[in-house]
């Protein structure tokens, strides 16, 4: 009975936040996520062609009913290889992401809940971090780490550790003043305990919404160190190496550097009205 | 002397707090909050603590939880459960008392439970923390104990949250949170300050209900006398970091002894006194450091005189009933 009656005023309360004039952007953002994240899992089943099979004669084709994007200058289908290098980026991103968010919650959260020497040994370091720009920082770890795929997701997401874990401080300061974690100590609670039951789960909501911004971040990072030659190693389609690539052709085959950039535009667009979209939508400061 | 209290060796005590002082560090000096306070509960037990805001009755409680703030210490004393002394436990030791042994009730029932975690997953906490209990078995018993704090339909209100709750509720669902394990001790502070008054009345019959079922002893901290006179056996008056004055509820209530009792007395609406004028109590609570010299109750007390320069003893003004006034040296 009363779980009826709670569902209901759930879904009325659901549908008229979720009003177009109120939450547009936010539907765009899904949609463009959506249709990022499709290609990144089905590009094998979506692709028209191999984006690795060679194919000297129809080189540098411009946009054809064969070939909907053109082709590179080896020949190879622009639209394939945009839609592998989608899965590229997704991967490097989630796997970045997910490295700086469960780093920096942790740094975060005991920092602020261990306080005093701790948490200022750690907020200093992680001042240190966010003192390199982040392109730097990335470049200075792929060289000491060497370039390959897995070390440029432990880079990038090395470089969001800083953000989530001043976000998991704040948040979780302000979680400790709350009574319930005092209440939490007098039923004989131990830290560890009161870290996963009471502020964790309080402090979740502010971390995964940075967590859709710093994925569109992670995207134009993952690009931009394949478009130096230090991420995806040719011939593996990226974003960035793609666009590398097109520079040199701008003149006779602009689709080669047009087509991963808007790739690269729409996607990071996705991720950021999603997470400004996301942010409106649970912030109840915002809720009027 | 209260039936309770007649007959008994002290080794039965459920607490016994004595000669305890607490000191709060801070850059401004030290002050000292809780100053050589003794206090006994009994098995079985209602015992009032009863004072004004900050006159240290909290802080009280937080010592016997091991809960108490950072900067606040402990200097002596010794603190008894059931004749174990608590503050020679490793904190380790101490935390498997919290919970197990001693619950706490807090004031705002609302504001101490998490706001993200459904009724039974709280509830049920404690015997996950000290039984180990796996978690369906633990909501199950949370249910049972919702049911036991009268809560209807406790099977489904179990899967709520605490905002779906009522005020009421809430504090009942606390209650039942701190009797899961049948701890000897129940502290409850100002559990019904935030509650509406036939709310409020409902929480204390409950409470009692709890002490003739369980037997649980309960220390009851609270600035409201109408509860105490309703509700408790036996009563400590606190002012201003100290014991004035205890005694059995009758002979609070029939003989106040302590000028500061008197005042409060008259400074609280009853059905007879409902035709004289409230008189409230002068002057307030002095700051921790900032007492006067003698007694602390000098600056405020209409009865004083020379004598009161100089700090009190305790003057035993009936059967285990004493005040801490030089104008009860003289006998009752």
């Amino acid at each position: 009975m009363s779980d009826l009656a709670t569902s209901g005023t759930a879904a009325e309360g659901f549908s008229s936040r979720l009003s177009w004039r109120r939450h547009g952007l936010l539907g765009i953002g899904a949609i463009l996520v959506s249709l990022v994240l499709l290609a990144a899992l089905f590009a094998d089943f979506i692709a028209p062609y191999s984006p690795y099979e060679l194919n000297v004669v129809n080189m540098l084709q411009a946009p054809s009913w064969a070939h909907w994007l053109g082709t590179d200058e080896l020949g190879r289908d622009v639209l394939s290889r945009t839609l592998h290098a989608a899965r590229i980026s997704v991967e490097v991103a989630l796997v970045a992401v997910t490295i700086g968010l469960v780093g920096g919650t942790i740094v975060g959260i005991i920092s602020a809940y261990f306080g005093g020497i701790v948490d200022l040994v750690l907020m200093r370091l992680m001042e240190l971090l966010f003192s390199f720009p982040a392109i730097l920082l990335a470049i200075i770890l792929m060289a000491s780490l060497g370039t390959n795929m897995l070390n440029a997701m432990i880079a990038i997401g090395i470089i969001f550790i800083p953000g989530f874990s001043r976000l998991a401080r704040a948040a979780t300061q302000a979680v400790l003043r709350q009574e319930y974690v005092e209440a939490a100590r007098t039923i004989g609670m131990s830290d560890l305990r009161i870290l996963g039951r009471e502020i964790l789960p309080n402090v979740s909501t502010p971390l995964l919404i940075e967590a859709a911004v710093a994925f569109a971040y992670a995207v134009l990072l993952e690009s931009a160190l394949s478009f130096l030659g230090l991420g995806a190693q040719p011939p593996e389609p990226s974003w960035g190496n793609m666009l590398n690539t097109g520079r040199g052709f701008m003149a006779q085959a602009p689709w080669l550097g047009i087509v991963p950039g808007m790739a690269m535009f729409l996607c990071v667009l996705g991720f950021n009205l999603l997470g400004d979209g996301l942010r409106d939508y649970l912030d109840p400061h915002l809720k009027d | 002397m209260d039936p309770v209290r007649r007959h008994r060796s002290e080794a039965a005590l459920t607490l016994a707090i004595e000669d305890l002082v607490v000191e709060f560090h801070s850059g401004r000096g030290v002050a000292r909050v809780v100053d050589h306070v003794s206090l006994t509960v009994w098995p079985g037990e209602i015992v009032g603590l009863i004072g004004e805001s900050g006159s240290g009755k909290t802080l009280t409680a937080l010592s016997v939880l091991g809960l108490l703030p950072g900067n606040a210490r402990i200097v002596t004393g010794t603190i008894r459960l059931s004749g174990q002394s608590l503050l020679d436990l490793s904190e380790a030791r101490r935390r498997e008392t919290r919970g197990e042994r001693v619950a706490f009730i807090p004031q705002d029932a609302l504001r101490a439970l998490n706001p993200v975690l459904r009724v039974d997953m709280q509830v049920g906490e404690p015997f996950e923390i000290h039984r180990h209990t796996p978690w369906e078995e633990a909501k199950r018993k949370a249910v049972e104990l919702l049911a036991a704090v009268h809560i209807r339909d406790p099977a489904a209100r179990a899967r709520e949250y605490p905002h779906q709750y009522s005020g009421g509720m809430q504090q009942r669902a606390m209650i039942a949170m701190g009797l899961a394990l049948d701890p000897q001790l129940l502290i409850a502070d100002e559990p019904t300050t935030a509650l509406d008054v036939t709310v409020q009345a409902q929480v204390l019959k409950l409470l009692r209900e709890i002490r003739e079922t369980h037997g649980t002893s309960i220390l009851f901290i609270t600035h409201d006398l109408g509860i105490v006179a309703e509700l408790t056996d036996w009563v400590y008056v606190m002012y201003a970091g100290a014991i004035v004055e205890q005694g059995s509820v009758e002979q609070i209530f029939q003989h106040p002894s302590h000028p500061y009792t008197k005042a409060l007395l008259r400074a609280t609406p009853t059905i007879h006194t409902v035709h004289s004028e409230l008189v409230s109590i002068p002057g307030h609570i002095p700051l921790p450091n900032e007492l006067p010299e003698g007694c602390r109750f000098v600056d405020r007390c209409p009865v004083r005189f020379e004598r009161c320069s100089e700090e009190p003893p305790d003057f035993e003004v009936g059967a285990g009933h004493t005040a801490r006034c030089w104008r009860c040296e003289a006998g009752p």
